[in-house]
């Protein structure tokens, strides 16, 4: 079974695949922020409530971290990739998301179940992180919770889009 | 037909054109925070815990305060090399470190001083740390050895106390286990003397500007999270000792006096 064939007289854009699109948008932003944060060791502005820097100075914060909480003996082999702090991987499932999501706005539906596959795994990484957050750190940052809802938006995107389909609601989009 | 072939030929292209276009601001916006004027001087990426903290300098203040006197060491107090950890009991990092700190000290032994430092951090997850570290230091008040054989208890059974909410008795369990009098070990846990070495090592690890752990220093100099490994830290250890006594550089290893238990 083939996909159905975009109609080029009356082209349609999926609104559901159009939101995870620009809320992918924002949490790539959030996330490329946080990872030239981590480069130019910067501190980021925190509000009352957070320890950002608690948070993105911990351990956690960096893929080192993550494996040696995991695997304490494999953080020598990672060599200088253990600090490749945990944003640009942020940046680069936000990236793919967008991708994925734009893909499937004009058309391409198949993208649609990759980009569940994809947040479904975005959303439980998530959860552990605010877990890590909660109970390892004991402290917050405002720009990893933002993060975490951004994921957590795409992910019941695309649960609604499982019982409405990804193209239920159309935006019209005229080629003339 | 011609033409709507075209329009729809051309229409293809705009996702993959929108996606480019993301990808190039994503990455034109990351070089602009990079490069902008204000961190242009900042270049040092080793240690993200240390850089991201402006008030934290990379060497240990000539006027920070001494800490707990005499500090918890093991190895020669006399040794070119001193390795300093400033830890917390429920950090799980420091539980990750404390098997790499004992295989350093069991390969330099007397040829580093290692101090241990208190440094329980104030923070809602780690409500046992700072009983934890008195617990520690409690030990120690009946000998050098019984703090390291608690603080090597205390790490190594780390995730199993920290979820215990009997954990009071799960450290007199191990008071037992190391042959403390757990009388008096409990008289200490009350005590002033005990709190008061925690106090003042968490007084040092302020006054540095310390804000995270585990944080180690190699002759003052602070040691990057991601050479917080054992090969890390043997290049910077080899570096120092070459450093301090290049004649030395082929002396065997010698064993720690005073007593390493912890492994």
């Amino acid at each position: 079974m083939t996909e159905p064939e975009i109609t080029p007289a009356k082209r349609t854009i999926a609104k559901l695949p159009l939101a995870a699109a620009v809320v992918a948008l924002a949490g790539l932003a959030d996330a490329v922020y946080l990872t030239a944060h981590h480069y130019n060791a910067e501190p980021v502005p925190c509000g009352a409530a957070f320890d950002c820097e608690m948070v993105l100075t911990s351990p956690f914060a960096t893929l080192g971290g993550i494996i040696n909480w995991f695997s304490p003996g494999m953080m020598a082999a990672t060599g200088s990739v253990s600090d490749i702090p945990l944003a640009a991987f942020g940046a680069a499932a936000y990236f793919v998301a967008f991708a994925l999501a734009t893909l499937t706005a004009f058309g391409d539906r198949r993208m649609w179940k990759l980009f569940g596959a994809h947040v479904v795994l975005m959303a439980a990484f998530s959860g552990w992180l605010i877990y890590v957050q909660a109970a390892l750190i004991g402290a917050y940052c405002q720009f990893c919770l933002i993060s975490a809802a951004t994921t957590f938006t795409l992910l019941i995107i695309f649960i609604i889009s499982l019982f409405l389909g990804p193209g239920t609601t159309k935006i019209a989009e005229s080629l003339d | 037909m011609n033409n709507t072939n075209n329009v729809a030929e051309k229409k293809s292209n705009t996702p993959i054109l929108i996606i480019g276009v993301v990808l190039v601001v994503a990455l034109l916006a990351g070089w602009y925070l990079l490069s902008s004027p204000k961190t242009a001087s900042n270049t040092n990426t080793a240690n993200k815990a240390n850089a991201a903290n402006t008030t934290k300098p990379n060497t240990i203040p000539a006027n920070a305060p001494q800490g707990a006197n005499p500090p918890n060491q093991q190895g020669s107090p006399t040794a070119l090399v001193t390795l300093e950890e400033f830890a917390d009991f429920q950090c799980p990092q420091c539980g990750a470190v404390h098997p790499i700190m004992n295989e350093i000290k069991s390969t330099y032994g007397s040829r580093i001083r290692f101090i241990f430092r208190n440094y329980p951090l104030a923070i809602p997850a780690h409500d046992k740390s700072y009983n934890a570290a008195v617990a520690a230091e409690a030990a120690g008040m009946q000998s050098p050895n019984k703090f390291w054989e608690m603080q090597n208890l205390l790490f190594t059974n780390q995730k199993a106390w920290t979820a215990d909410p009997n954990y009071r008795t799960t450290w007199k369990d191990y008071a037992q286990k190391i042959g403390l009098d757990v009388a008096k070990w409990e008289n200490d846990m009350a005590g002033i003397a005990a709190k008061s070495r925690v106090d003042e090592d968490m007084r040092r690890a302020k006054g540095m500007g310390i804000n995270s752990t585990p944080t180690l220093y190699i002759n003052g100099v602070d040691v990057p999270f991601q050479q917080m490994n054992v090969t890390g830290l043997k290049a910077l250890i080899d570096a120092e000792l070459a450093k301090a006594a290049p004649q030395n550089q082929t002396a065997p290893a010698a064993p720690a006096n005073t007593g390493n238990t912890n492994k």
